[in-house]
């Protein structure tokens, strides 16, 4: 027992290789602010490509669908593997698209953008699809009757519902998606779990690991109690007969 | 009555995951005694003898559960055979490797583990079993000729090697990524994403081989040896493996496996 405590909450270890760690999990922390607004945006035009009226556009909601379930049934490790492992072979792509080292980030800094985005893109299409979904309840009808378009009813009416609805499931998604960069490690980004596993190949011993598991709960438990504290704002609406709840 | 039906579905589903578990399980379990079903009764049924090993580091480790094998998995079979006991391989990952070991998750480490002062505080080695080098891959055509032409460069190792630490002290590289597994360094190199990578030698002639599209720029000597490990205090087993060892290079099996895997003459130093 005393070697587990040793192993793992070794605080000299953890003392002298805190800022190394720290400088990792702020790597984690500047890759989610990226992909956070990335996949917001991504995510809105998902959903809203998804609920286009007509006919002639079933095979873009077809396509968005697919995108959307295909992405999150797939494992993100696989698709963080498939996209740094694929896209430097794209030869038509200028080198600097391919092997991108923009803003003093390196390559596998903008390979975990594009895997995290793409995949929390189709989970947050899917939180605002709910949104809309619980905004709508003839009211979509009723704007265009009032001889709104499509896209008017969107933005005035619906979109700005669907808004209030949908903190508390967006928030849990982005604790998920704080706690997956970390995935990005398997590309060799010095982000804090692979600065932790460093240490642990030069000592041998886990706390390092450890320590970077304490940083994200730093973050992610108060995120977390935010979290429940909106849905039970929330839940006091339905009671009051307001809207019912979204995911 | 479709609540029924549902239920009833979901029944059959269930059955049918059940069934399919069970036998995964089983054949998995069928076919590495099968495996290992040969050299038992070749040794007598000798008590399993657990090893530990990063699966996979070609050309020392290679193979799927229940039939690895590799230079390492080989050599370790036939010592084990020596010593009257079955080797049971199981893999791991290496940076965890040597704490695993002291702490009994298994008794033994053969992992193309070079013997350095530091892991030796942690675990005891046997004698030396392979005499190392490092090389430097490189794509084809690369101006890499050599460690001094590093500088400057993007270069890719794996985690807790000796390569990372050639590449720490010697490289003056501007970026050194170490990779979970070697052969992900090898791939970002073929990629492009690297420019380099350092590496053991023979997993890089492997790559060379096997891969394609890359060469080695230089070979560098590290006076490296690899070892097997066991627990500090587990000095009976490491007599055991140091006589097995012996043997085993003795009756020329060393040496048939050797040629096997690397397809060269093992080293004077080691065969005598």
């Amino acid at each position: 027992m005393s070697e587990f405590f040793h192993q793992y909450f070794d605080f000299h270890i953890m003392g002298a290789h805190f800022s190394e760690v720290l400088e990792g999990f702020l790597k984690n922390l500047l890759l989610f602010a990226v992909v956070v607004v990335l996949a917001l945006i991504w995510g809105l035009i998902l959903a809203l490509v998804r609920q286009l009226p007509g006919r002639k556009l079933i095979p873009l909601r077809g396509l968005t669908i697919a995108y959307i379930d295909v992405l999150r049934a797939i494992p993100l490790l696989i698709i963080i593997l498939l996209i740094s492992g694929g896209i430097p072979y794209l030869n038509f792509l200028p080198k600097d698209i391919r092997i991108p080292h923009w803003f003093g980030q390196p390559d596998p800094f903008w390979y975990g953008v594009l895997a995290l985005t793409l995949v929390y893109g189709a989970y947050m299409a899917e939180v605002y699809r709910a949104g809309i979904e619980a905004a709508q309840g003839g009211q979509m009808e009723a704007a265009r009757s009032l001889g709104m378009s499509h896209s008017q009813a969107m933005r005035h009416v619906i979109v700005p519902q669907a808004i209030t609805k949908i903190p508390a499931p967006m928030l849990n998604e982005m604790i998920s998606l704080l706690k997956d960069t970390t995935l990005v490690s398997v590309v060799a980004l010095g982000e804090s779990v692979l600065v932790g596993r460093e240490v642990l190949a030069e000592t041998f011993n886990s706390s390092a690991v450890l320590l970077a598991g304490l940083m994200f709960l730093v973050i992610t438990l108060p995120a977390a109690r935010l979290v429940d504290k909106m849905i039970k704002r929330n839940q006091g609406k339905i009671t009051r007969g307001a809207h019912i709840e979204v995911a | 009555m479709s609540k029924s039906r549902l239920t009833a579905l979901f029944a059959v589903l269930l059955v049918g995951v059940v069934s399919v578990v069970v036998a995964g399980c089983g054949s998995s379990s069928s076919s590495s005694s099968t495996g290992g079903g040969e050299e038992s009764t070749a040794s007598s049924g000798g008590e399993p003898l657990t090893i530990g090993s990063d699966i996979p580091y070609p050309p020392f480790e290679q193979g799927k559960p229940g039939s690895y094998t590799g230079f390492d998995i080989e050599l370790m079979e036939a010592i084990a055979e020596k010593i009257g006991r079955t080797a049971e391989v199981e893999d791991t990952s290496f940076e965890t490797i040597f704490r695993d070991v002291g702490q009994g998750k298994f008794e033994a480490v053969i992992s193309a583990a070079t013997i350095t002062p530091e892991r030796e505080k942690a675990v005891a080695f046997s004698n030396p079993y392979y005499l190392s080098e490092q090389a430097i891959l490189v794509k084809e055509g690369s101006e890499i000729t050599g460690i001094e032409d590093l500088s400057g460069k993007v270069v890719g190792a794996q985690q807790g090697t000796t390569g990372q630490e050639l590449g720490k002290e010697k490289a003056n590289a501007s970026e050194l990524r170490p990779y979970p597994e070697g052969p992900d360094a090898v791939n970002a190199l073929k990629a492009g994403t690297v420019e380099a990578v350092i590496i053991d030698a023979p997993v890089a002639q492997n790559a060379v081989e096997k891969s394609g599209g890359v060469e080695i720029a230089e070979k560098v000597p590290t006076e490296e040896s690899y070892g097997i490990a066991v627990a500090l205090d587990n000095t009976e087993l490491l007599e055991e493996i140091n006589a097995g060892l012996k043997e085993v290079i003795e009756d020329g099996s060393y040496t048939t496996i050797y040629e096997k895997w690397f397809h060269l003459e093992p080293p004077k130093e080691i065969v005598g």
